[in-house]
């Protein structure tokens, strides 16, 4: 026997099932492979002495292999963005460059960058990104970690 | 019992839902983490020094072992008078590193300048000179080194020197401060006090400057 109440959440369910896989909706990506080639960026100041234009930004660089799963994504569209949530850190400004398969950028905390749009080929994405990180040297408090992740946004 | 199988099955379908949805979380995050290196930095020259171009233009500061001295002949008839004699260097140091201006007028001026990189909040870095009690003469004569002194000044400049007007101590003393992630600069002319009746002779001393950070 079949009662109201019981239709109602088992379409409810079907749906949450059936549906949620192809609507548009955003993301996480596991990038849990990805790591970087060095464990500790040391940043450097920018000008050796104080400037006239007080120039007080310390930088360095540093290679990250990127390694994003997108199986659950395959043959859809999608838009991937690099994620630098805020940290509670100092003023950090990170810029990168690419071999091509993801766009390069720049990015603060606090912002979502789109990093690639098109269809989702492969369940694998590799790149390797050259970050270049710059830092406020007078409000650096000695190491910090700077936390990111993919996200994608789904059509 | 269509409906009851129909429940069962909603009831397993929500369950693997839950499941899936935390197979799905991603591994994690990458984490770069950064640390300030060589967070401290110190350059002085006193007299002539050494840099790589112009600071602001990226020049990198350079090591002088460079002593340069301050002196003054006392004709006989004024020993002792009790009138200053000025000094005069042997320092070339006129144009400031900092942006290449003719800040000084050497050689009768001497260039006293620097600075202070820090990426942590703590303070400045202090300049002190360190003098013996006197001067030394050949025979054994002295000349107390409080009868050297200095006035302070800056080509272009209206406000308070970074390392004002003194005398030096016999001893350690503080010639002034440089800020966190400044430079700071001064021109120094020296005199000799002259007041006491001395005998004749060639009388030398060191005084070494020492910027410390904190």
């Amino acid at each position: 026997m079949s009662t109201p109440v019981t239709r109602t959440l088992l379409v409810a369910l079907l749906a949450a099932v059936g549906i949620a896989p192809v609507s548009a909706a955003t993301f996480r990506v596991d990038d849990g492979a990805s790591m970087p080639l060095e464990s500790t960026t040391p940043l450097r100041w920018r000008q050796f002495a104080p400037s006239r234009s007080n120039d007080n930004v310390l930088e360095g660089a540093m290679t990250i292999a990127v390694r994003l799963n997108l199986a659950p994504w395959m043959n859809r569209n999608g838009r991937i963005f690099l994620v630098l949530p805020e940290q509670g850190t100092a003023p950090v400004r990170v810029s990168w460059l690419t071999q091509g398969r993801l766009l390069p950028g720049e990015i603060s905390p606090g912002m979502r960058v789109l990093v690639y749009a098109g269809p989702v080929a492969g369940p694998i994405l590799e790149e390797t990104i050259a970050l270049k990180i710059e830092a406020d040297g007078t409000r650096l408090p000695g190491m910090q970690r700077l936390r990111f992740h993919f996200e994608i946004d789904t059509d | 019992m269509p409906a009851t199988s129909r429940r069962s099955s909603a009831a397993v379908g929500g369950s693997l839902l839950v499941a899936l949805l935390v197979c799905a979380r991603p591994a994690g995050a990458f984490t770069v983490t950064i640390t300030a290196a060589n967070p401290r930095t110190l350059y002085l020259q006193v007299g002539v020094g050494s840099f790589t171009g112009i600071y602001n233009s990226g020049g990198t500061p350079g090591s002088n072992a460079t002593v340069n001295t301050v002196s003054v002949t006392v004709p006989a008839a004024q020993v002792g008078s009790g009138t200053a004699q000025t000094m005069t260097t042997n320092s070339t140091a006129s144009n400031s590193f900092y942006d290449n201006y003719a800040f000084c007028n050497a050689p009768a001026q001497l260039y006293i300048g620097g600075f202070y990189r820090s990426t942590t909040n703590t303070g400045a870095a202090t300049l002190t000179a360190t003098s013996p009690a006197s001067l030394v003469n050949g025979g054994g004569d002295t000349i107390p080194f409080t009868q050297i002194r200095w006035t302070s000044s800056g080509n272009g400049d209206t406000g308070a020197q970074p390392f004002p007007a003194g005398t030096f101590v016999g001893g350690v003393q503080t010639i002034g401060t440089i800020s966190r992630n400044q430079w700071a600069e001064s021109c120094h002319t020296f005199s000799y006090i002259n007041s006491n009746f001395v005998a004749a002779g060639t009388y030398t001393g060191r005084v070494t400057y020492t910027l410390s950070s904190p």
